[in-house]
Order: structure tokens, then sequence, then C-alpha cells
């Protein structure tokens, strides 16, 4: 098991946004959590991701393991460095007046210096061509998709083995949407494993193996990506019938 | 050799200031306004670590500099002359020639270690908040002094004419041009490492978004603790020499009026921008200077350019570009890197 969460409960402030909610990413797996707005989806992933307060959410009760190993004592850099654990936030939260390039630097930030690094910045402009043809632009002068492409590159270029992706398709026009998608189960097949938070059921649930279906936080219900779109429920809450 | 040019010239400059102090060919007067520029320059480009590349809003500068201005004047006074309270020179006073750069540091460690003051609760406090913090640690700091009656409280402390004239019986120099001299290039040259160094990438991240900053795998709490802890020694060295340069120090002359005095610098010159702080820390203690007939009117007429700035330039003489940035060319004369 990659990763596991176990009866995890987080509050902001006052506020319980998580009531002990249990799933598990095994390596190489496609994993989603869908859910509407409010869910805890986020909350789930900035969970893991170990991002301290004020912007984050506090852990009250319950476990993350990685590899077994607790890492509710983790930094936040170290989930990055360590674990190799890259989290794709929503929203993107790329570095605006930084160029493409310089994007992709600043991700290498804690990386062996001596490692291969041309090698990986390859990987991503052949993943995502356009990254390529404006790598000396800076990134707030791109489109909402090529930032999310930067968003997912920039991520990728951690030199992580696991990828957490928030919302990937917010505000993507539909053949950008599906162009992503194609993209990430591309790199799952090259041996990437994906958690994958999405509000886009459908969309989600076509490329992932297994899902959890968040609601206001507790898991509503699990199993793969079949029998998730099969469920009566979900396909009515979720799937538009 | 030509990328050598801005050494050279640096050289020259510090040669010449210190010949024609030697000669006495510049005024003393001329000479302070030397050394205050010299001064301001450390202050303005140590805020602008904070201010400017950080992006969180320090003011409480003079108080680690009055830190500095206190640690490097009794450690002085205390080992190299006579005085009425700490008796007689614990070391031979011409050794304080060699010992002063040390002494002007150690200032600069001290005011490191009070920047943890700040340092801490900006884990988890940025922004206006944070800046309400920096104010209540400037404050802190004076208060604290102000009550300690052995180093002369708010009367101040004096002595420190003493060691420099030990340092001129050794050797005839003038040798608090040299020091400032040579503390300004100290300065703005470890200032210009930190900010070029991987590390420093860091600083500009955590500045932008602290968010991505994190999942870049950037320590933000490592990162802010040694920015300040950079920042705020560097302005203990501005206060050590400012100490020396005047010969007295007391609380009163590091208040907040004084931080202003160093974010003035930073906005003036550009947030994110150590050529622009190096610009207009020169041209504020020259304009300081020119608007002396004045009087108190001068403190009229600067916020009112200060305003006419904002409204024209908001962005600083630099903005956030470096000279090398605006003019290309000027990259051949030197290489920092």
């Amino acid at each position: 098991m990659l990763l596991s969460v176990e009866n995890l409960e987080v509050k902001y402030g006052n506020i319980q946004a998580l009531h002990g909610i249990s799933f598990d990413v095994r390596e190489g797996e496609i994993v989603t959590l869908i859910g509407a707005n409010g869910a805890g989806k986020t909350t789930s992933l900035y969970s893991i991701a170990r991002l301290a307060p004020p912007e984050a959410p506090k852990v009250v009760g319950g476990d993350i393991r990685f590899m077994g190993e607790s890492i509710l004592d983790t930094a936040p850099s170290d989930v990055v460095k360590n674990l190799k654990l890259a989290l794709v936030p929503e929203g993107r939260h790329i570095f605006g007046n930084l160029t493409v390039m310089e994007n992709l630097e600043l991700a290498t930030y804690s990386r062996d210096k001596d490692a291969d690094l041309d090698k990986d910045y390859q990987r991503i402009f052949d993943l995502f061509p356009r990254l390529a043809e404006r790598r000396k632009q800076r990134s707030e002068s791109l489109s909402g998709g090529e930032q999310q492409m930067l968003a997912v590159g920039r991520a990728l270029m951690t030199g992580c083995r696991a990828l957490m992706l928030d919302e990937p398709s917010m505000g993507l026009a539909p053949v950008l949407k599906y162009e992503l998608f194609r993209t990430l189960k591309k790199l799952n097949k090259e041996g990437m494993t994906l958690l994958l938070v999405e509000q886009n059921a459908k969309l989600a649930l076509d490329i992932a193996h297994r899902g959890y279906v968040l609601d206001t936080g507790t898991i509503a219900a699990s199993g793969t990506s079949e029998e998730l779109a099969g469920n009566p429920e979900v396909r009515k809450a979720y799937l538009g019938g | 050799m030509l990328r050598y040019t801005f050494h050279i010239l640096l050289i020259l400059a510090g040669g010449l200031i210190t010949w024609m102090a030697y000669e006495e060919m510049i005024g003393l007067y001329t000479l302070s306004v030397l050394m205050f520029m010299g001064v301001n320059i450390i202050m303005s480009t140590s805020l602008n670590l904070v201010n400017g590349y950080m992006g969180e809003f320090s003011c409480g500068h003079a108080g680690f500099m009055c830190v500095g201005a206190y640690v490097s004047s009794i450690l002085g006074v205390l080992l190299f002359a006579k005085d009425k309270v700490f008796g007689a020179p614990l070391l031979d006073p011409s050794l304080a020639i060699y010992a002063f750069p040390f002494i002007v540091l150690a200032g600069g460690v001290a005011a490191a270690l009070a920047g943890l003051l700040v340092a801490i609760p900006s884990y988890k406090t940025r922004g206006d908040y944070l800046a309400i913090i920096t104010i209540a640690a400037n404050y802190i700091i004076i208060s604290v002094i102000e009550n300690l009656g052995v180093i002369g409280g708010s009367r101040g402390f004096m002595g420190m004419k003493r060691v420099i004239n030990a340092m001129e019986d050794v050797a005839y120099l003038p040798w608090m041009p040299i020091w400032v001299f040579l503390f300004t290039v100290f300065s703005v040259w470890l200032l210009r490492r930190y900010l070029s160094s991987t590390f420093g990438k860091g600083v500009s991240a955590i500045c932008q978004d602290e968010v991505a900053a994190e999942i870049m795998s950037v320590n933000t709490n490592k990162i802010k603790t040694i920015s300040f802890m950079v920042s705020s020694g560097v302005a203990g060295i501005a206060g050590g020499l400012f100490a020396y340069v005047i010969g007295y120090v007391n609380p009163g002359s590091f208040n907040i009026l004084k931080s202003t005095e160093a974010l003035v610098m930073v906005y003036l010159g550009g947030m994110g921008s150590l050529s622009g702080s190096i610009l207009s820390a020169v041209l504020f203690t020259l304009l300081l200077e020119a608007l002396r007939p004045l009087q108190i009117i001068k403190w009229v007429v600067i916020p009112l350019l200060l305003i006419i700035l904002m409204q024209f330039r908001p962005e600083g003489i630099m903005g956030n570009k470096e000279l090398g940035d605006m003019f290309p060319w000027l990259k051949r004369f030197y290489k920092f890197k």
C-alpha cells in the first residue's frame, strides 16, 4: 500500500471538515475522490500534503500512512523531498511572474543537483509540447489550460512517484480537459500513481481504477470505477442520472 | 579583465575616499555624510531582503540596528577603552585595530538572534499581522535598553571615540570611513550571494505563493528564519557602524521613525532590487542633507516627495529590476556569481 488514510478527522478551527474517512492508494493506481463542493476533497489532499496552518486543516484524529509509516509529523517540504509525493493544487498556484522554465526549475529546488534533469525537462516537454513552445514566456500570460499543464509539469519536475491532483479540469474547455486526462492516463501507464480529486465525476471515473465518493466529510461509497459508475445513487447524484 | 572593472572601480573608490580623508581634502562633514550613506545602504538593502524579496512587511528594522549598535559599542568599550562603568580595558587597546571587525560582526550576530523575535511568529502570521509584531519587537528592544541603567538607559551610551582613538594610536588612518566602506561592500555582497543562491530562489517563491513554495519542497519556516536573521543581522552591522560613526548611542535614535526611514529607502529604490536600494539610500542621504536648511519643514517636504513618487512611480526607482537588467551592457563590467 503506497498511501493509506485511516479514520482521518480534520478540523478548521471549530468546524469539522472530515469525520473519519478512510481510503487507500496502491502503487501504480489511479484513485479518484469525487464529491460535491464542501465534501472534503481538497481538505483530504491538503492533509496528506501536510500543508501547514494557517491555510491548512488540522488533523484531530486518525492517521495518514505512506508506505506503512505515519506522516503526520512530516514537514510539507519533506513530503515532496523525501516521500516524493507531489501536489497539483486547485487554482494551479503557479509562480505568475516567473517564466515557464523558471517555474519548472524551481520544482527541482531540493533535488540532487547532479541528477539528470535534462531528461526530465524533455519528458515534460514531450508530454506538454505547448510548454516547450512557451518556455521563455511569463507564466501568468499563459492560457488557463497551459497554466494547468505547467502546474502538472512542475509537480512532475519534483521527481515525484505519486501525484495528487486537485480539480485539474476546473475552468478548462472540454477539448483541453480530454487532452489533459489523456496525458494523465499516459503518465499512469508509465508507472505514476495518481490520486485525483474531481468534481467532474464522469471524466474521473473514465480514467480511474478505483474511486471513493465523499459526502460532507464521510465516505458515501467506494469501489472500482465500473461499480461506482453503475451505482444508481452515484449516477443520480454525480453523473446526472 | 573587463568583468573585473567593477571590482577595480570599487577598490579605487575606497582608496580615493581613504586618501582624501587622510590628506584632509574632504571635510569632516562630507566624510560623515559619506559614512551615513554607507550605513543607510546597509540598512535599506537588508530590509529589502524581507520587505522586497520575501514579501513580508517588517517595520521594526531600527530595533535590530539598535541591538547591533549597543552590543558592538559595549563590547568595544569593555575590551579596549577606559570607562567609568566598566573600568580599565580588558585587552590591550592596541589590539582594537584587529578586533574591530569582529566587534561589529558580534553586534550583527546579536541582532540576528534578536531577529528570532520576529522570525518565529512569522511561521504562522503574515502580512499586516506580522507587521504589527515587527513594530512590537522594535518597541520591546528599545524599552529593554531604556530600562538598563548599567548602560546608560535612555541617556545613552558613549565611549566609542576612545576605541577609535586607540586604533588611531596604532596607525593614523581615517579608520571609520575605511570600516564603513568595507562593511558596506561586505553586506551588499553577502545579501547578493544569499539571494542568488538556490536558497534565495526559495525566498522569492515564498513571496509569490507560499502554498506553491511548500509543495515545491521549499521549507518555508527554515527560509523565513534564516532570511529574518540575515536581514536583522546585517541591520545590526549597520547599527554598530552607526554607533561608532557618531560615537554615541541612545535608544531614542532607533525608534519607529528610524525604521520608517529604512522603509522609505526600500520603497523609493524599488522592492526586490538591491541596486535600487543602494541608489535610494544614496539619494535619500543626500536629500536629507540638501534639505537641512529647511529644518523641521524637511519632514513635510520629504513625505510629500514620497507621495508624489508613489503617485507617478509606485514601483520605486528601479521596480524589481537590478541595474544590470535595465542596462544589460553593464553586465560586461561585473560578475558577482
